[in-house]
Formats: C-alpha cells, structure tokens, sequence
C-alpha cells in the first residue's frame, strides 16, 4: 500500500516536473522576443503612451496611419508601447540612458523634466516646419515651454467645465424652484453652485447617510489643486518665482472645499465616495446620478456615451462658476491640461521621432485625434466641422473656454513631482478634516519654497561651473 | 623554505577559489557603498555631475517632516507586526510540534502563504480589503458589523490592514521555529514533570531558553527585513492616505527616482544603515542575557 | 516572515554564532512521537490548526473564486464563493490581453533565472569550498567581512550601483542598463547568504577523501569538481530553490533596472497590468496572479523536503 502511494507521488512528481520543465524550455525557445515583428530597413522609433482603452486604440489608429504614408515614405516604424508610471518609467531611463525616442507624459511632467535637462528642446524643428506660438491657442503652446523654450507638442488637450444632470434637474424643479433657482440653467457663482448642491442633496435624516449629491469638489476631485484659480488666487508667481500658497484666494478655495465635507460630515462623506464606482465604469458617479454636478474636461463625453448611453442627451455642459464673473479676471475661467510628446535627451531618433509629432500636430490629424478622444483642439484654427460633427454636443462650450484670457495653464514649476506629491497629501488630509486650510497651506508653502530655493540655487551652481 | 613555498601556493589557490566573490565584493559592494557615501554629501540627479554640498542632506533631513513621518511609519510598524509575528509563528509551530495525525498536511497549507511574489500577494490582499466587495468587510457585514472599517482607504485602519496581512506569511518562521523545538531534548521536557511543572512552566523554562538562539536569530532576520519593507505598500497604499502607510524605503524611492535627489536619497540609505546596525548591535547585546547556545 | 524585498544582494543577518560542525546531513523534520496526552487536548490542538490553516488557505480559494468569475459577478454585492458561470476564458484572455504581454514577461523572468541561478549556484560552491578547505592569506578577516555584508541594506548600493552601472555601459561600450545584466550579473559574483551555507555544509565533508584525491594527484579544481559537488546535492538544490524563488519574487530589483515595457519580468508586469488608470478587471488580475503563484506552488510541491529543511538549517545553523 505505502510503495503504491510513493509511486503515485512519483508520478506526480514526474509530471510537475514535465510540465513546468516543458513549458520553461518551451518559452525560452520559441517564445516572444522583445524585439517584435516590424518591417526591416526602417528607423524604428519607440513611443512609450500612458493610454489604455478606448484612448489607447484610437491613438494606434494614428500610429498605424503614420506608419503607412509618412513612414513607409521616409522608412520610419514608429512602435507604440503602453505602460504606467510614464513619468517615472521614462525619467529614470533617460538617466539610465536608455530613453525611449517619443514619450507621452502629461503636460505637468515637463517643466520638472526641462529643469533637469532631460528633454530635447524643440523650437528649431518646430519652426521649420511652421508651427510656431500663433500655431496654437495661447494656452496650450505655454504649457509646452519652459523659461521661453518648446519642449514638447500637444497630442490631446482639454479644458474643464460643469457638467450637470438636466433630468435630476428637471426631477427636483420644485425644491429648485423653492430655493428660488432656474432648473433650466446651470449655476453661475460659487454661491449658487453652493445652494443648487443643497437643494439637489438626498441625505437620510436619521443616520446622516448620504444617497445622492448635487455637488462634491472631491469628486472626481481631479483638479483640486487648481480650484484657487475660480476664487482669483494662484499658488505660483511665475514672475518673482516664489510660491503664494497662503494667497487669500487659494485660502478661500480651499475652505469652500472643506465646507462640504463640514456640512454634509466628513465620516458620511468618506463613505459615500467609497461607494463610487471606477471613473471607466457605468458606476462612475455621475453617470449613475449620484452626483448631480462635475467638474470635468470634454473627454467625459465619451465615456458617458461608451459606459451609459442612457445619459445621452440628458446632461449639459457650462463654464465652471467663478466666484464673481463679474470682475474681469474671473469671467470663463478654465484650466487646460494636455498630453505631450517630448524627445527625452539621449534619444537615438530624434529627427524621425520629430517627424511623427509633427504628424500628430496637422490639422487635420490633431482633429482626428481630438475627436476620437472626444477632446478640444490645441491649435488656434479650428476647422468648423471638427465642431459641428464632435461627439461632444457641447464642445463649442470647452473650445471657447480654451480660448478665453481666463484659460490658465499648469504652473510651471521645476520641481512638480514634489509639488503633486504634497498637494495630494494636503487635499488627503482636508478630506479627513485633519487640518484646516489656512495651516496647511502655510506648511505647504514654507516647506515647498524651501526645496525649491534649494533647487534653484543647485541650479545657479551648475551653471557657474559649466560657465566658469 | 619548501613549506613557506607551499603555503604561498597554497594562499595562492584559495584566493583564486575565492575570487569571484573577492572581485564581486569590490566592484558591487565595496565601490557602490564608498560612492554612496559620498552622494550622500552632494546634490546629484544623475541626469547632471554631483554637486558637493558638504553635510547639507543630512542637515535638511533632520527637519524634514515626511523623513520623520516615514521613519515613525516604519518603526511602529516593525514595533507590532515583528513581535506580534513571531509570538503568532512560535504558537502555530508549538502546535505543530504535538503529534497528531496530519501534522505533515497542517505544516503545508500554513507554509504555503510564505511562498506567493511580494506582488501578487498584494494584489490579492488589495482586492480582499476592497471596503466594499472584498472578502474580510463582506465577512463583517454578514456576522452583523454594520460599519467595517475601511482598512486601505482609512488613515486609521490602513497600517493595521498591513500589519494583518504580515501576519498572513509567518511560514517561513513557522519552520524554522519548528526545527528549533524538534531539537529540544526531550529529557528535559521529562525532567521537568517529574518535578510538577505544568505545560505553561515547562514552556517558560524549557522550552523557550533551548530555542533562544532561533529566536534570537529571527529577530535579527525581523529587523533587517521590516525596516526595509517596500514592495507590499508600494502596491497596496502607495504610502497613503495621507502618507499613513508612506514607509522608510518608499521615501527612499522617490526622493532618488521620482525627484532625481540621489543624493538626499543616499544619505537616506546611511541613515537607514547605521539604524539597522544600531538596532542589530542592541539585540547582539541583550542576547547576553537571554540567549543560551547549547554546548556542544 | 515575509521581508519587503528579495532582490538576490539581500540576504540575512548573522552575528556571532556558533558553528555547529557535526551533522552530516541536513535534519528532518518528522515530529517527535512525544505522546500528546488527553483526547480533549487533542481535539483543541486541531481545531486550532485547522482555523489557522483555514486562515491561510482562505485568501488562496478566494483568489482562485474570483479568478473564475465574470467582471459583473466580481462586482455583485453581496459576492458569492462559486462562480456561475465559470468563466476559464479569464486565463486565456491574461494570455491575450495586449496589456498583459504574458508569456513575453514569463519568458524574460526564465532568461534572468536561470542565469542567476546558475550564476549563483557555481560562484557561491567555488568560493565555499575556499573558505571551507583551504587556508589562505587573511581567510578569517575575509569571512567576517563577507559575513557582515549580509546585513547591508539593499536601497544603500541602490542609487550607487545604478550610476555605476551606467557608467560601466559609457565606458566599456557594452550597455549594462536598459538590459538584463544587472539582475543576474551579481549572481555570478557569488550570494553571501549562499556561500555561507554552503561552507558549513563543506565543513561536514570528511578531510579524508580530499586527501586521498590530492595524495593521487589531482588539483583543487578537480577535488571541487568531481568529489566535493557530487556529494554536495542536496545542499547545492537548497541554493538554486532559493535562488529562484529570489528572483521569481524580486520586484523593487526589476523596478530599479527596467523601465522598456518589453522587458518586464512577472512581478513587474503584474504591476503595471494593474496600476494602469481605468476599471480594475479583478476577474483577469486575480487570474494572472493565480498564474504568477502556479510555479512557485508546483515547485514546492515538487521539492518540499528541500524547501523545508532548507529554511530549518538557515534557521538552526545560521
């Protein structure tokens, strides 16, 4: 009996062994390379995109057609590769020198990465081939330079806006109405958008749970480290370099952020926003109308019509309040952000990889590209179709904020990596009610003001030395 | 004359034999840590040439209040989950250790855990934490906890959601505390009931000073390891919220790849070194005192 | 205890010890028959084991559950354990997935395996064998110093070791970064840890049948080869388990050293299939990380005297 049980395991055992000896020797035999399948006696270019989904494919479907005209013309493969962490992957290859030759970052990466000399400027290429600062919307071509040089070029762009649920408003006129608001409008100041919220708020009076919400800053909660910008404060002078975290605007900003986590209690909040759904999912909270009112850029769009076609046509769009449109400096005030194509320095490539930016950047191209990802336009000129035909019913309503004075652009700030970094930690903690704003702004700025000064001066040192 | 010869060649053959790990030393260890340590004194990127900056990593490190956050951090958690670890492996290998059918199958299914990538051990605790469908809340909820805390996105519970999931790959320590009770004479245990001694005295005099030197081992093992976690916050936090589970490493990790600071990241590293060395040189130390090696 | 990394430089710590010279083999672990007295105490000592195993076997069935469902079952509330319908596609759409270059970052892991462990096996026996059987100049201050090496913090030579590494790949030409040398290169440098084990494992060799080799002739090299490893198997299988279950799991390491998404190990790519922004399909990552564990499972199951006594003796002797 015992010798059958050893054999049996034996067998197992010689089976395991099979296996996982087979299908090791097997894979290191015949299987994928990293060097795939792609036409020889061509520049391969490498492009590493921080897109996945319905992004993804609708930039390979440009790729793909670079490949075959441009490409095919001048022997150039351009090679699309997706991956996360992009700003990390790519910083750190570029130091290890191995960068790819495009990489898509997000525009908030490039003054960090210009500081540190790890991109490859690009005026001169882009002049020759016309595309210069009257190119673009103002906006735009600032977020692609640095202390007065191009970087990068656009690849998608956006702006932000309200948007807001037309039928929970048209459910809820009479509480609208009694509160003496138009259902048929968006709100128009900070202190409407307040009252609409309230209005429009469904908590149940017994244990304070909340079931809907006609407004939250924390969702989505994205750009909360621009909110300042609709209360006419700024965290960054550019002119004098110092950072203005204790701004009476930024102040302002940051308190009517917390006031809603006051009002409706931060432990009802916190588990509200738990029962989210992911932002690519019918779940997403305001797609499934429990948030009334976001803010948020063109691209939402497309994920309500992919994620809940039933939304279509249900929601509209309007410029975000300021908190007096009145005064010239807060009348359709935006913040754009956009996706750019950089060459990393040290890059094998540079003119080939160039000329798919240059590609990417055609008119008709960025349109493309645009639509598909159902986002606005960098360029000044826009062709009157893009707009009729986008899949945005108001996408005339982002365009125009782009193109508004108003429209403020990323902070260029070297150091954005620690920026970020402590801005989420900040908006953490004022969810948690842990800190009040005006406290941990004054950390904020103290401790960021330090590590930038730091910087800069390391910075001047360089500099003497490779001068002197 | 002969003789000094031989042992000249003899030298001369054992240094080759060991050789590979003589240059291996000196290229990857020797070289890197004299270089660090320079580093540590200077502003580097990388993507530029260092810039000397005298002890001012050091000095800025001092007032740095992520450094400290991130070191507290650490030490509370390598405070609770280390001991509260191995208090839990030397209770499951005493019980391993009774002789009761299927002991081989029990030593297995506890072992296995210890086994699984730091990675996908992580994914699969991130979606068992999940506060909404994840296995542990849906368990609360169903024996009438009507409000499960939300472990990884709460600042309270997120340190304790590690530390439980510590506990999770105590294998490895199981086994080796296993092995060091299976070397307790058994004459001893004997001794001891002939002289009154009940289970719990026995334990305390017997059986906890033969297997101190393994205890004494897996603390040191414990400190060098838990000041070094990285991969399961990493995946399962990313050190928040609000930097409630932002670990010693992990700071580490930016500071050198996503702020380019090489340099203030080395001096976290010295820091980081003369800590476990500290720690280490303390526990060597008390060893005196609890630790008896049996003659042999 | 699970520590934080892996990478194959990590190794453990030891301080003074004494070195116990006479076991010839590695122990077992069969339990004492010491009676356990009482039916009582029995039955409390397996309800203990079986709700600590159930504990750990839980997660495990848990993954697996999940694995098999569809997305819309895995976001179902409350969740169910069976899975209806039982979806296998899940494993071959891993396999499929475009973002999940599977069988590209398994077959990477292989290459960085299998050259670092056989790397490791034969770099740390030759330099074992020195410590262990011959005298030299300085042997003793060269095992402390070795010794102490073990308890270097792997983030110390981090930042250093990747500098150096680019500089390396400036100055020779050959590129170090960007490829997979610096994963397995150090391997071959010999893995103190290993070098430890295996010296005090030569130890118990009897000095008498290198004699009688040397008395006929034959050179060290040749006693290492033919006589010393022959008899070193089950020791040398301990090192290479290790040495792959180090680089099975290793992540900070291929963190540091590979950022081109075609060179992804398991672990890596694990990583990235799930941090991208989106949905979270749990269905397909607790599918892939079924896959990523499968091996090491096998594996365990495949050597488990190895495995167990290996660790006993890191622990006893160490």
């Amino acid at each position: 009996m015992r010798s059958f049980s050893r054999k049996f395991s034996n067998v197992i055992k010689t089976a395991i062994v099979v296996v996982l000896g087979g299908t090791a020797l097997g894979l290191l035999a015949f299987g994928p390379r990293a060097t795939d399948e792609f036409p020889p006696g061509r520049v391969v270019v490498d492009y590493w995109e921080k897109w996945t989904g319905v992004e993804e494919s609708a930039m390979r479907a440009i790729v793909d057609e670079f490949n075959d005209t441009i490409g095919r013309e001048k022997g150039i493969f351009v090679r699309y590769l997706s991956t996360s962490s992009i700003e990390q992957k790519t910083l750190i290859a570029t130091a290890a020198g191995v960068p790819p030759d495009i990489a898509g970052l997000y525009n908030q990466n490039l003054a960090q990465f210009a500081s540190m000399d790890a991109l490859e400027p690009l005026d001169a290429m882009a002049a020759a081939r016309g595309i210069t600062p009257d190119y673009y919307k103002k906006v735009f071509w600032d977020e692609c330079c640095f202390e007065g040089r191009l970087y990068g070029l656009v690849s998608t762009c956006y702006s932000i806006a309200l948007y807001y649920n037309r039928e929970i408003f048209q459910q809820r006129a009479q509480s609208l109405r009694a509160r003496g608001l138009d259902p048929n409008r968006a709100p128009r100041t900070i202190a409407e958008l307040d009252a609409y919220a309230q209005a429009l708020d469904v908590v149940d009076p017994a244990s304070g749970r909340i079931i809907s919400a006609g407004y939250l800053p924390l969702e989505p909660g994205w750009y909360l480290n621009y909110t300042c910008l609709w209360f006419g404060g700024r965290w960054w002078d550019d002119l004098n370099k110092r950072f203005t975290f204790t701004d009476p605007g930024v102040i302002r900003a940051y308190e009517w952020v917390t006031s809603y986590s006051k009002r409706l209690g931060k432990q009802a909040v916190s588990e509200f926003r738990a029962g989210f759904g992911t932002f690519d999912s019918p779940q997403n909270a305001f797609l499934a109308g429990t948030v009334a009112m976001v803010q948020q850029g063109a691209f939402l769009a497309n994920f309500i019509h992919n994620q809940k076609p039933s939304l279509d046509g249900k929601w509209a769009a309007a410029p975000f309040p300021s908190v007096d449109p009145t005064l010239p400096h807060l009348k359709d005030v935006t913040y754009c952000n956009c996706d750019v194509l950089v060459i990393p320095r040290g890059a094998k490539h540079k003119a080939e990889a160039f000329e798919f930016i240059a590609f990417v950047n055609r008119q008709d191209i960025m349109e493309k590209l645009a639509d598909s990802h159902c986002k606005i336009s960098p360029l000044a000129k826009v062709s009157e179709g893009f707009l009729t035909n986008h899949r945005n019913p108001y996408i005339r309503v982002f365009d125009d904020l782009a193109a508004s004075p108003n429209a403020h652009p990323t902070e260029p700030v070297p150091i954005q990596a620690e920026v970020d970094a402590e801005m989420n930690n900040f908006v953490q903690r004022l969810a948690m009610l842990e800190v009040s704003p005006q406290q941990g702004l004054e950390e904020m700025q103290r401790r960021l003001q330090a590590k930038y000064d730091a910087f800069m001066a390391d910075q001047r040192e360089r500099r003497k030395r490779q001068d002197g | 004359m002969a003789s000094v010869r031989r042992q000249l060649r003899a030298s001369v053959i054992g240094l080759a034999f060991v050789s590979p790990w003589l240059i291996g030393f000196l290229v990857f260890t020797l070289v890197p840590v004299a270089l660090s340590l320079y580093y540590s004194f200077c502003s580097y990127s990388l993507l530029q040439p260092p810039l000397f900056k005298g002890l001012e990593n050091y000095r800025t490190l001092a007032t740095d209040p992520v450094f400290w956050q991130a070191l507290r951090n650490t030490i509370v958690y390598g405070a609770v989950a280390l001991p509260l670890g191995m208090l839990a492996a030397l209770c499951v290998a005493m019980l391993l250790n009774s002789k009761i059918s299927g002991v081989s199958i029990y030593r297995t299914i506890v072992f296995l855990p210890s086994l699984v990538p730091a990675v996908a051990s992580a994914m699969l605790w991130l979606w068992l934490f999940n506060s909404k469908l994840g296995l542990i809340n849906t368990t609360l909820v169903a024996l009438g906890v009507s409000e499960p805390p939300q472990w990884l996105a709460s600042p309270r519970w997120a340190m304790p959601a590690l530390i439980l999931m510590s506990l999770w790959g105590i294998g490895n320590t199981v086994v080796i505390y296993l092995a060091g009770l299976q070397d307790v004479p058994r004459e001893l245990y004997e001794a001891a009931e002939i002289d009154g001694a009940s289970s719990l005295r026995q334990v305390w005099h017997v059986t906890l000073p033969c297997i101190s030197p393994v205890i004494f081992f897996n603390l040191i093992m414990g400190i060098i390891g838990t000041l070094q976690v990285f991969a399961t916050p990493f995946i399962l936090t990313g050190g928040g919220p609000a930097r409630a589970t932002y670990f010693y490493t992990m700071y580490l990790y930016d500071n050198a790849f996503s702020y380019l600071k090489m340099g203030y990241a080395s001096a976290m590293a010295w820091v980081q070194l003369l800590i476990v060395l500290a720690l280490t040189a303390l526990a060597a130390w008390s060893s005196k005192r609890w630790v008896h090696y049996q003659g042999k | 205890m699970t520590t934080g990394t892996r990478h194959p430089q990590t190794t453990l710590a030891t301080t003074r010890l004494q070195t116990r010279v006479a076991v010839a083999t590695l122990p077992t672990i069969e339990p004492r028959r010491r009676r356990t007295r009482g039916i009582g105490r029995r039955i409390c000592i397996h309800l203990a084991l079986l709700a600590i195993c159930a504990a750990a076997i839980l997660p495990f069935l848990w993954m697996v559950s999940t694995s098999l469902k569809t997305l819309e079952a895995t976001l179902a509330y409350p969740p169910r354990w069976w899975p209806d319908p039982i979806q296998w596609q899940n494993y071959i759409e891993v396999f499929r997935n475009p973002k999940a270059n599977f069988l590209l970052w398994t077959r990477n892991t292989l290459i960085i395996a299998v050259l670092g462990v056989a790397g490791t096996t034969l770099s740390s026996a030759l330099v074992a064998y020195g410590f262990a059987k011959l005298r030299f100049f300085g042997r003793r201050t060269l095992f402390v110093i070795m010794l102490s090496t073990m308890m270097l913090p792997f983030p110390v030579t981090m930042v250093s070791l990747f500098a150096m590494f680019r500089w390396l790949g400036d100055t020779t030409g050959i590129a170090f970064l960007g490829t997979f040398k610096p994963l397995w290169l150090p391997a071959w440098f010999g893995s103190a840890f290993n070098i430890f084990l295996l010296r005090q494992f030569f130890m118990t060799i009897p000095n008498e049948l290198s004699e009688a080799a040397r008395i006929d002739g034959c050179s060290e090299l040749g006693i290492f080869w033919r006589i010393i490893l022959p008899l070193s198997k089950p020791a040398l299988a301990v090192v290479a388990l290790f040495a792959f279950m180090g680089i099975w799991n290793d992540f900070l390491g291929p963190l540091v050293y590979l950022q081109r998404p075609e060179q992804f190990t398991l672990a890596l790519g694990l990583q990235n299939f799930q941090s991208k922004a989106g949905g979270t399909s749990w269905h397909l990552l607790m599918a892939a990380s079924t896959l990523v564990i499968l091996p090491a499972i096998l594996l365990f199951f495949l050597a488990q005297r190895t495995f167990i006594e290996g660790i006993a003796t890191t622990g006893t002797k160490g």
